[in-house]
């Protein structure tokens, strides 16, 4: 090929390269190209839609492509938590095992592991909305009476109540915001007052997570905490957790978060909070039955 | 296209798509890849001049588009581009030596850098911007991929 007709022939080629690469910018892609184009980048490389711009780029994929990439994403995330979850369960038995071991040198009675029961809430009683709901399992499964009853609720668990009635297929859970029910409690991030600070007294020793007291369902949305000591600081958003004098939940389980510390009356000699419940008895679907 | 048969120039594309996949999938550092068929574009052109060099700029302009979901069509407007300015500057410049091949492959990669970059604007009201590691880095790294490519390049395909 002579060296003019060469550049002759380069400079059309270059032209329709051009010409077709500004029309496939300018040409608004349809849904199963798009689609396509993400399958494809997520397969050969998955990071595409993992970093700080993840959300954007999934917002220009159609969604079924997009249930597709976040499932996948969520896998991958889930199979490292999985991975972590061995090492934790290795901990958790030397722990255990330690537990055990210093438990029996002190003379105390250990504490028997417990299962999860999952069940799924059939049945709410409208006149009772804030006091119990009926779950789909029973004797059948195993569900013992008394049972403590957990929620799952944003990534944590949290107190929902204790198993009031069982009959073979289903239970009745009562709720932690009915009026009859009761749980030992303490604030996480409770103290007692600087002013008043006694060594070991019954405010504890001034440590976060000793300020005790008992929650009481009110029959209302909210719960109420009594009996915590008159110099105890509450402030709205501490949260309430489990106490381990509990006889039925274990300890350090969410309650609720205070949303205001009562005036303090001087005829008592302990002060109270009004608790926010940590789920909304409304959006119960599932709870974990502790047996 | 004396001695790129068909078969040789689809092997040629698929092996330097591969490559490029999977160095920066399994060999990155830092997020940090060499830009494989921006370079490969480059032998392509000094090799074979720019009519081949074009075509598989394109082709694989369009392979990057794809699997990097950014605008469709910038890397392909890019490496078309490249194919035919080293195509053609290589009457000019000896492209087979290293001081002036690392010249043209590290400003080649800025002028890529930018040029996908202003497109982005220009499209999408948005400059892509690779950030700083990959805009400084990736060059150096070109560099010194370019003499193995152009190595590989002779005993693949010119023998």
């Amino acid at each position: 090929m002579q060296p003019h007709r060469e550049d002759r022939a380069a400079n059309i080629v270059l032209a329709a390269l051009c010409a077709a690469s500004v029309i496939v910018m300018f040409l608004p892609m349809a849904r199963p190209i798009r689609a396509f184009r993400a399958a494809v980048a997520h397969v050969f490389e998955p990071m595409t839609f993992a970093g700080a711009e993840a959300t954007e780029r999934l917002a220009l994929v159609p969604a079924r492509a997009r249930q597709l990439i976040v499932a996948d994403l969520e896998y991958r995330a889930l199979r490292e938590e999985i991975a972590a979850v061995g090492l934790l369960k290795a901990e958790r038995a030397s722990l255990m095992a330690e537990n055990a071991r210093l438990a029996a040198s002190l003379g105390l009675k250990t504490v028997e592991g417990r299962s999860v029961l999952w069940g799924r809430v059939m049945e709410r009683d409208p006149a009772r909305w804030y006091n119990s709901v009926m779950v789909d399992v029973g004797s059948r499964e195993g569900v013992p009476l008394n049972a403590a009853t957990l929620g799952y609720v944003d990534g944590q668990l949290v107190v929902l109540g204790r198993i009031a009635e069982v009959s073979e297929r289903t239970s009745k859970v009562l709720l932690v915001t009915d009026e009859l029910s009761s749980v030992a409690a303490s604030l996480s991030a409770g103290t007692c007052g600087k002013e008043a600070l006694p060594p070991a007294g019954p405010c504890g020793d001034n440590a976060a997570g000793t300020v005790e007291g008992l929650i009481q369902g009110q029959g209302t949305e909210r719960l109420r905490m009594n009996y915590l000591h008159s110099e105890a600081v509450v402030r709205p958003g501490d949260e309430v957790v489990t106490s381990a004098t509990s006889a039925t939940f274990p300890p350090g389980i969410l309650i609720g978060r205070v949303a205001k510390g009562y005036a303090r009356d001087p005829f008592l000699t302990f002060q109270s909070a009004e608790v926010r419940p940590g789920f909304a008895p409304a959006s119960v679907k599932e709870v974990a039955i502790l047996r | 296209m004396s001695g790129l048969t068909y078969f040789r120039m689809t092997a040629l594309f698929v092996l330097g798509s591969l490559a490029h996949w999977w160095w920066t999938t399994y060999l990155s550092f830092w997020g940090v890849a060499p830009q494989l068929l921006l370079v490969l574009t480059f032998v392509a052109a000094a090799r074979r001049g720019p009519i081949p060099a074009m075509c598989f700029g394109f082709a694989w302009g369009l392979v990057l588009d794809v699997y990097a979901l950014h605008l469709m069509g910038a890397a392909s407007l890019a490496l078309t581009l490249a194919g035919w300015l080293v195509g053609n500057i290589r009457r000019q410049v000896d492209v087979s030596s290293i001081a002036p091949q690392s010249v043209l492959i590290l400003l080649g990669t800025w002028t890529f850098f930018l040029f996908t970059g202003l497109l982005g604007l220009v499209f999408e009201k948005r400059f892509g911007w690779p950030g700083w590691g990959m805009f400084l880095l990736a060059p150096v790294y070109n560099c010194v991929l370019a003499p193995v490519l152009f190595w590989v390049w002779d005993l693949a395909v010119e023998s």
